[in-house]
């Protein structure tokens, strides 16, 4: 073989690997996650703490990931997600949720499948150890969507769900939190209506502010979207309140046809604008990009004066995350490479 | 079935449902329609005086929670134990303001407490024992859940239970819900949505009524709606916000907006139900897929129509 030949094919191999790389994952399998938006800044953190943070990211979305990299599901990759950090106390929920005015843990959660679409949801529940998991069983094995209060632990205990006692979820340092947070003042039911953003008064010792939540979103082999959220809500918070977590539309979010979202924030904002199914509506019938569309939902929300973030992920892979908070707790997974997790401003993912 | 702008303009509805002709007595249809009059004037006249879309729809809401006749407030189904079980939500558009309740056992009109939310608390949505905590802390006088109990909806709860559908036997079907939307002479809209749900219904299952952005959604200078009919499958749609969004988005009228999400999406999903609607410039919109589905409306221009079927 003449050399200039060799040159040319070797040439026609090189362009032939770029463009498999490029196209490299035809069907892309993804896992995005959050544990919180809020005040995360540098000053406020240790080493240590830091450290536990990004550990504890790490291992929700190992759990995750793992589901999708051997063929499962998306919504059995955010439920495993989501599992792990609600089972993980230094996020706002599961065990380690914050505390309401009364000084229990009071949960929210809701999943949503992009394949049908089918969602299950509960809201202020005090006694089950993974409301994600009760969340799903309310999707999966009853007529509804949302089940709230003792009805949804009635509904627990019909499915053989073990519910746990309230002290479960109560951690030393969500203690302490909430005693600073009832010594700055009681939650007042007469305070100003919510049109004018709430004062970050829920900073907590552990570097994490008031809007800590935890959620994921996933696309699997098959091209299935879903998407996961849990949390404890606020810190101090009236009995009953609940926010744009459980509710579909609000805080998750998951179609086929547009995309999966999961938020985190001041939950009030995030409900009267519907932030979740915004985001896929924009997407979905202005054309937008995935990235576009989280942009402009997120500006929305600055208008309005509410604080949070957001995660979202389209049918394509594309991955959208943003807040415009300090910080928001991050983490991304990918088939064609790409592994990173975040807190801070400025940083990957 | 929409007409031309009007300044001021609202639309009721009273539950949308199986409501086959020749079922409802001469006498219950009349006393349904006086019902629905009575809302959609009542609703009508704030307007004419110059009141706001806000306090329009949270009147005619009051109105239709008021008479037993319609599955909202005194009146309301019952859940599995017997019990009113009652949700509640209000937006104004003009703020993006919202206020809503769930599973609330003891407040005469969910729709004044929803209210309350929205104006006196940090919050959009309380549920259960706490809402209505809050209610007291807002000089609220809770009543009996007896209050709610009428005979009818306790034999329609038996023959539920019995295993007989109870869209046989007595309207307004099991869908029932009560709602309005309003248009201002300002141009501010608002929308108002009260329920006690599903006869039958599992304590603590929450419908779409109080779900802003399911059975519930105003927004300035698009639209304001308000659901009715399976909330399930209007939740999972995220119903109303779809609608608007279809408005704002794509620039679809409000009545191809509609139209598109009761006989397109939701058939995909499997629900039926109804919505009512009103447009940035007064346009009135009620559509349904079910059999038919109790509403009214009323504008400046001079429209005045109560309808069933």
């Amino acid at each position: 073989m003449s050399r200039p030949r060799v040159l040319v094919i070797l040439a026609v191999m090189a362009v032939t690997l770029l463009a498999r790389a490029a196209a490299a994952d035809p069907r892309p399998i993804v896992l995005v996650i959050h544990g919180g938006a809020g005040v995360i800044e540098r000053a406020r953190m240790t080493a240590p703490k830091e450290a536990a943070f990004r550990a504890g990211l790490e291992a929700a979305l190992a759990a995750g990931y793992a589901v999708l990299e051997q063929g499962g599901s998306s919504l059995d990759a955010v439920t495993a997600a989501v599992r792990t950090m609600e089972d993980d106390p230094q996020f706002n929920a599961g065990r380690g949720a914050v505390l309401n005015h009364e000084g229990d843990a009071e949960l929210d959660a809701a999943i949503m499948d992009g394949n049908g679409p089918h969602a299950g949801a509960v809201a202020s529940v005090r006694h089950v150890k993974n409301p994600i998991e009760l969340a799903r069983l309310v999707m999966e094995k009853s007529p509804h969507v949302l089940l709230v209060g003792d009805g949804a632990e009635e509904f627990a205990l019909g499915q053989g769900v073990v519910l746990v006692p309230r002290s479960y979820f109560r951690t030393a340092a969500r203690e302490r939190e909430l005693e600073e947070a009832r010594a700055a003042g009681p939650e007042r039911a007469t305070s100003p209506p919510a049109t004018s953003p709430p004062a970050t008064r829920h900073v907590t010792g552990t570097g994490q502010g008031s809007m800590g939540t935890v959620g994921a979103v996933a696309l699997d082999r098959a091209g299935n979207l879903a998407a996961a959220t849990s949390t404890g809500g606020l810190t101090n918070k009236m009995h009953g309140r609940v926010g744009d977590s459980p509710l579909i539309g609000a805080g998750t979010f998951a179609d086929n046809e547009s995309c999966a979202v999961s938020g985190t924030g001041q939950g009030e904002y995030f409900i009267r604008e519907v932030v979740a199914h915004d985001v896929c509506a924009r997407l979905r019938y202005r054309h937008l990009t995935l990235a576009a569309a989280v942009d402009e939902v997120i500006r929305k929300l600055q208008r309005s004066g509410g604080e949070g973030g957001v995660i979202a992920l389209d049918r394509a892979g594309n991955v959208a995350l943003d807040f415009n908070s300090a910080g928001m707790y991050r983490g991304v997974r990918d088939s064609r490479g790409r592994h990173e997790v975040g807190m801070y401003r400025g940083e990957k993912p | 079935m929409s007409q031309a702008a009007a300044v001021h303009a609202i639309a009721i509805h009273g539950g949308a449902g199986a409501v086959p002709r020749g079922l409802l007595s001469p006498a219950r249809e009349r006393a349904l329609r006086a019902g629905l009059e009575v809302a959609l004037d009542g609703g009508y006249a704030v307007l004419d005086h110059g009141g706001s879309a806000l306090d329009a729809v949270a009147t005619a809401v009051r109105l239709l929670e008021d008479d037993p006749c319609f599955n909202a407030g005194h009146g309301a189904a019952l859940t599995r134990d017997g019990a009113a079980e009652l949700d509640a939500a209000i937006m104004d558009g003009r703020q993006m303001r919202a206020g809503a309740v769930a599973a609330v056992r003891h407040i005469k009109n969910p729709i004044e407490l929803a209210r309350r939310v929205m104006e006196k608390s940090r919050h959009v949505l309380l549920v259960g024992a706490g809402a209505e905590e809050f209610a007291l802390e807002e000089q609220f006088v809770l009543v009996p859940n007896s209050y709610f109990r009428t005979a009818e909806r306790l034999e329609q709860l038996e023959a539920e239970q019995r295993g007989q559908r109870v869209s046989d036997l007595v309207p307004p079907a099991p869908q029932g819900t009560v709602g309005a939307v309003a248009r201002d002479a300002l141009g501010n809209l608002a929308a108002a949505t009260s329920t006690g749900g599903m006869t039958n219904k599992r304590p603590g299952r929450v419908g779409d009524s109080p779900i802003v952005g399911a059975g519930t959604y105003a927004k300035n200078g698009v639209c304001a709606i308000s659901a009715t009919g399976h909330g399930e499958y209007f939740i999972r749609a995220v119903a109303a916000h779809h609608v608007c969004a279809a408005v704002e988005y794509r620039g679809l009228t409000l009545q191809q907006a509609m139209h598109e999400l009761l006989h397109v999406i939701l058939p995909a999903l499997g629900g039926d139900g109804g919505l009512i609607g009103v447009d940035r410039d007064g346009r009135l919109v009620m559509d349904f897929s079910s059999e038919g589905m109790f509403r009214g409306a009323r504008d400046a221009a001079g429209r005045r129509e109560i309808a069933i079927y």
